[in-house]
């Protein structure tokens, strides 16, 4: 359990730290891309994918790599236009974005819990 | 109850015998395939492209993937065979069909994936967006994802270019998968939507593109407004003012969750805005299809379309502003003028090349066909659904707006595409939804597909002899770039050539056809080109390669004679050298 997040949510938080900073460190090649696209599109999208409730698992299956592929062109766009553009800087951005929506899952898991005890 | 349970397991073992020998004989249609397709000796020699050139075990692999399919889609009673053995056949289906030209070649087909590997090199390089470069830097997206996806991971961007196509096709065919399963329950009938979907493919924008993006993104703004966006209105009651207006206020969410609305909404925006930011013409498409299905009660935001339109305008009024000052919209709109653009001017060339583009011409009419006729079935039976005539049409709407280079009609028919093969699907299956064809019926089936199918390799690879690259050109184009000093020209005859993927900004590209205004005579068009060489303070690098000439040849834009005739002219005027000759191209330098 990492602040509050359970199962999934934690390891992909955890995943998403572990290869942000392998990335950006750099891995023999093989190993650069797997990281390299784990980072940028899969966990983004895995981690926006669960903040929206009820989806099914061939719903999920689709939005994974739609969310992953439009969050990380948002982000390098926007960085390309604010001239602050580097892939180091979008791999860190991508990792925070992950770890961001792992909080805000558990956040909105947590929203019924505290409903219930005020 | 032994004896149900006997029966149980032996059609569960019978069922398993069959999928285990339709899932072996994907198999076999693809070593067949790709074992061919790697015998392909380059270049290609024929007017008619790849089909051409395919030896026999190609078109046998397609033979028997194809039969094999309907076996599997006919499956038994309780319908077709199991989940991973249509998946499989599909999976080799886009292999066999859209990875043909990876295992002929090692370098991508045409000039744009270059040209794009380029743009977003330039981009990483860079790292600012000016949006006076060109047009792409006005729609940057795309190319800011390639740059970083290329940088953090080191993958081989000539490798991914391609196989663009295959993941590209992949990634469709999951979005028009879930888009099926929202307009038919019935299992065959979506199986048979994506296969009509990968035959009918012809129109080769699965290459590494913003456009090609924005089609993913198109896809998946859809399956959120059918899915979870979707709302249910009652019958129209007339077409007075106040029936309109009682008919609208009686629309109500599909879904009842809320939550998933408002999460599905704002994927919605992000996907519009992304899609706004990376290409042109697909937000347009996606605002007409938003549009579209809201005046039919069919989305449940009502103001999704105003939501879109204001993102899009946005888009184009602040970043994209540079270009738009040069080239206002519809500025080249008007339906004669689509069609000329469009239909005529591509219809001329040699007698082989004039056959392939009939042959697409002849495909896209032969599918709209069969959807008319699935769609007048659906509609006698009183089960057309709105939706999917609506999707099928609205792309129609853009084609008289922008000539979009004369392939408008190229991108409204791939946009139309899924819902084209959702209606011919309901011509190709049995009048009773969830029936099993019969023999007869399966057969014609069979017949259908591969009629379709010469036709999607003929269409997608009929330009081959010009859009597939030998070595030897590759090598050429590589040494003109490392000879050029930065600011010299590099000059080619035409399009497609393989250049701009490393050094698009040190260089100006130039066409010769496009300096000579397509007049290519030897006797006006040499001295110009020769002109502007010369003119250009850091001198110039003429490549002339094999395809560049094929492509004038076979377009009718020029003659073999006349080509070497201009040549002949450029060797003998002052300060030309050549620095390079292959069996495949020649590398001339111009000094100023």
């Amino acid at each position: 359990m990492i602040a509050g997040m359970s199962g999934p949510a934690a390891m992909t938080a955890l995943a998403a730290v572990v290869l942000s900073v392998a990335t950006v460190a750099g891995l023999p090649a093989p190993l650069q891309a797997v990281a390299g696209l784990a980072i940028l599109i899969v966990l983004p999208g895995f981690a926006l994918v669960r903040l929206m409730p009820g989806t099914d698992p061939a719903l999920r299956a689709l939005l994974v790599p739609a969310l992953g592929l439009a969050a990380v062109t948002a982000v390098s766009t926007v960085m390309f236009y604010l001239t602050i553009w580097s892939w180091q800087g979008s791999v860190v951005t991508m990792g925070v974005l992950t770890v961001l929506a792992c909080v805000a899952h558990a956040w909105q898991e947590d929203v019924p819990a505290r409903k219930e005890s005020s | 109850m032994t004896s149900t349970l006997v029966r149980t397991n032996h059609t569960e073992k019978h069922m398993r015998s069959r999928d285990a020998w339709l899932a072996l004989a994907g198999v076999v249609s693809m070593v067949l395939c790709v074992g061919a397709a790697t015998t392909v000796v380059l270049p290609v020699n024929s007017d008619l492209g790849l089909a051409a050139v395919l030896p026999y075990p190609y078109w046998l692999g397609v033979l028997l993937l194809n039969v094999t399919f309907v076996v599997a889609l006919r499956g038994d009673s309780s319908g077709p065979a199991g989940r991973p053995v249509m998946m499989w056949l599909l999976a080799v289906q886009v292999l066999v069909l859209f990875g043909a030209a990876a295992f002929v070649t090692d370098v991508p087909r045409g000039e744009v994936a270059f040209r794009h590997l380029g743009i977003a090199d330039a981009l990483a390089d860079t790292r600012v967006v000016d949006p006076g470069i060109d047009a792409y830097f006005n729609w940057p997206s795309f190319f800011a994802l390639l740059a970083t996806v290329f940088r953090a991971t080191g993958l081989d961007p000539i490798a991914v270019a391609l196989w663009a196509p295959v993941f590209n096709v992949g990634l469709w065919l999951l979005a028009v998968a879930l888009l099926m399963r929202y307009l038919t329950r019935d299992e065959r009938r979506r199986w048979l939507v994506l296969w009509i979907f990968c035959l009918g493919n012809w129109q080769d924008q699965d290459y590494l593109s913003p456009q090609a993006f924005g089609f993913f993104l198109y896809l998946v703004v859809l399956v959120l407004l059918l899915g979870p966006l979707a709302a249910k209105s009652p019958r129209l009651r007339g077409l007075r003012p106040s029936a309109i207006l009682a008919w609208w206020h009686a629309r109500r969410p599909a879904d009842p969750r809320a939550g998933l609305r408002v999460a599905a909404l704002a994927v919605v925006v992000l996907l519009v805005a992304v899609t706004s930011a990376s290409h042109q013409l697909s937000p347009f498409m996606l605002l007409t299809a938003i549009t579209a299905l809201t005046l039919t009660g069919r989305v449940w935001p009502g103001r999704l379309p105003l939501i879109a339109a204001i993102v899009l305008v946005l888009w184009l009024v602040y970043p994209a502003s540079t270009y738009l000052l040069g080239h206002p919209p519809m500025e080249d709109a008007g339906l004669s003028g689509a069609v000329e653009a469009n239909v005529a001017e591509r219809v001329s060339g040699t007698p082989g090349h004039v056959f392939v583009v009939q042959v697409r011409v002849l495909l896209t009419v032969l599918l709209w066909a069969l959807a008319g006729l699935g769609a007048l079935r659906d509609w006698r039976r009183k089960r057309l659904d709105i939706r999917v005539a609506v999707l099928a049409g609205s792309p129609l709407v853009l084609f008289p707006a922008q000539m979009y280079g004369g392939e408008m009609l190229i991108r409204v028919s791939l946009f139309a595409l899924p819902f084209i093969a959702l209606l011919a699907s309901s011509f190709l299956l049995p009048r009773q939804r969830s029936t099993r064809p019969t023999f007869r019926r399966s057969g014609a089936i069979v017949l259908t597909f591969l009629v379709l199918a010469a036709m999607t390799v003929t269409g997608r690879f009929g330009n081959a002899r010009y859009d597939i690259f030998s070595d030897d050109e590759m090598a050429a184009v590589a040494f003109a770039e490392d000879m050029a000093p930065p600011g010299a020209a590099i000059l080619a005859a035409a399009h497609p050539t393989p250049w701009r993927s490393d050094a698009y900004l040190e260089h100006p590209y130039r066409a010769i056809e496009d300096l000579c205004h397509q007049d290519l005579a030897a006797a006006t068009c040499g001295p110009t080109f020769y002109g502007y060489a010369r003119h250009n303070p850091d001198g110039a690098v003429v490549v002339l390669l094999r395809s560049a000439e094929a492509s004038l040849v076979l377009q009718g834009d020029s003659t073999a004679d006349n080509l070497e005739e201009m040549e002949t002219w450029l060797r003998a005027q002052d300060g030309v050298r050549l620095e390079l000759s292959n069996a495949e191209a020649r590398v001339y330098r111009v000094t100023p």
